[in-house]
């Protein structure tokens, strides 16, 4: 913005993402913002550093419960899913066999649909981890299957050491339940040994561990992030 | 409700609903649709349209719930973009009537603090917020105020405000940076 006196040009981008996200464009300059959002992720960042600033504001709207029937609009219509693997390439097994079974329930009918969820297999296990103030990952814990997602949140890694993951098991010490990675979600298998302690009342730990984790079989770096097992 | 205990529920509904989990987008909207019905009841002003709205949220959440980045946006942050570009969609669609009714900034009462009712779900960005807002000039804030909470155009505030288009375009552009560089103070 070279003259501060003139703002009726075009705007710079970061102009124009603030007022995409305010919501002052007609439509077809609101399509042409959506289309380069897709496109240019630096463009797509100023856009979330905008609704970052500005979207607090909707705290101000109070909220208004819907009527009971539209999330039944939305379950009747939620379209069969082709699983999108390309995006999150690793360890996404467990999570694709749980789409499978998704598709399947999508194919039967309503009723059924509404049986099968008033009916629900044992539900996932979550654990935020979290330590110094920070959440470090998130992990999700499939019972049935004894798979665990874990998912990177705020997690900063170093080249020295490396975050790895114990299950800690009231009156039992940690168990390793393998290295966790700080750019993307690791899917790991409970061993067999652990599949019984891995339930609300265990504890999830991160320590730093050198590369290739602990050689001890116990944490021997510092503990940097923690949270219990909870049903969801 | 614990505000982060609420946002790691949320994080990982979203992340299961990815997954094709129908069970945790059915956690989501438990969680959320009543503030996203809300969003879109405040741009809409029309409780059928909004519904349909609200259906379309969900769609798109169920859709794009695997680019959902939680080190990138707050959940909330995420699902309310959701809603109120929905909600935009809609009423540049044309047909509901916008908002209208002039707007006299000298009349107009100065970005107000939260309700009673909202205060307690209120945030420390919401106060930080109002706090950088209440230091703009009343015709800054209340043409700010028409485009997030009823959704106006810039023609469609110069209208209101009985301002020329360049004029109004002004008013917003320089609003905003200084908007933008007290919240970064």
């Amino acid at each position: 913005m070279s003259d501060i006196n003139d703002h009726s040009g075009p705007p710079n981008d970061d102009l124009l993402a603030a007022e995409y996200v305010l919501g002052v464009l007609a439509q077809a300059e609101r399509l042409a913002v959506e289309r380069r959002v897709a496109r240019e992720p630096a463009f797509a960042d100023l856009v979330v550093s905008w609704e970052a600033r500005l979207l607090p504001w909707a705290d101000d709207i109070a909220a208004v419960a819907p009527p009971r029937d539209v999330w039944e609009r939305i379950a009747a219509t939620l379209p069969v899913r082709t699983v999108r693997t390309a995006e999150k390439p690793n360890g996404m097994a467990f999570w694709r066999g749980w789409a499978i079974g998704s598709s399947a329930l999508a194919a039967a009918s309503l009723a059924a649909l509404l049986f099968v969820l008033s009916n629900p297999a044992p539900r996932p296990l979550t654990a935020a981890l979290d330590g110094g103030g920070h959440r470090h990952f998130v992990a999700t814990l499939d019972p049935q299957r004894a798979q665990m997602l874990v998912m990177p949140a705020a997690f900063a890694a170093t080249a020295e050491r490396v975050p790895e993951l114990w299950l800690i098991a009231p009156g039992d010490k940690p168990r390793s339940l393998g290295l966790l990675n700080a750019e993307r979600a690791v899917s790991i298998a409970i061993p067999a040994n652990l599949r019984t302690q891995a339930n609300a009342q265990a504890v999830l730990a991160v320590s730093l561990e050198p590369p290739g984790g602990s050689k001890t079989g116990a944490p021997t770096g510092p503990v940097i992030a923690q949270g219990k097992l909870t049903n969801l | 409700m614990d505000l982060d205990a609420n946002r790691s529920l949320l994080v990982t509904a979203i992340a299961q609903t990815a997954a094709g989990d129908r069970a945790a987008l059915q956690t989501v909207y438990r969680l959320t649709s009543a503030k996203l019905f809300g969003v879109c009841l405040r741009i809409l002003s029309d409780r059928a349209e909004s519904e349909d709205v609200l259906q379309e949220v969900y769609l798109t959440v169920w859709n794009k719930a695997g680019v959902f980045d939680p080190g990138r946006a707050s959940p909330m942050s995420w699902l309310i973009a959701i809603a109120r570009n929905k909600a935009i969609d809609r009423l540049r669609a044309g047909r509901i009537g916008r908002r209208m009714d002039p707007i006299d900034a000298a009349t107009e009462v100065p970005d107000a603090a939260p309700s009673a009712e909202t205060v307690l779900q209120s945030g420390e960005e919401n106060r930080r917020l109002h706090a950088c807002l209440a230091g703009l000039e009343r015709r800054e804030q209340a043409a700010l105020r028409g485009a997030f909470f009823d959704g106006n155009t810039y023609e469609d505030l110069a209208q209101r405000m009985g301002v020329p288009l360049g004029t109004m375009k002004s008013w917003i552009r320089r609003a905003m940076q200084k908007l933008k560089a007290c919240l970064e103070r």
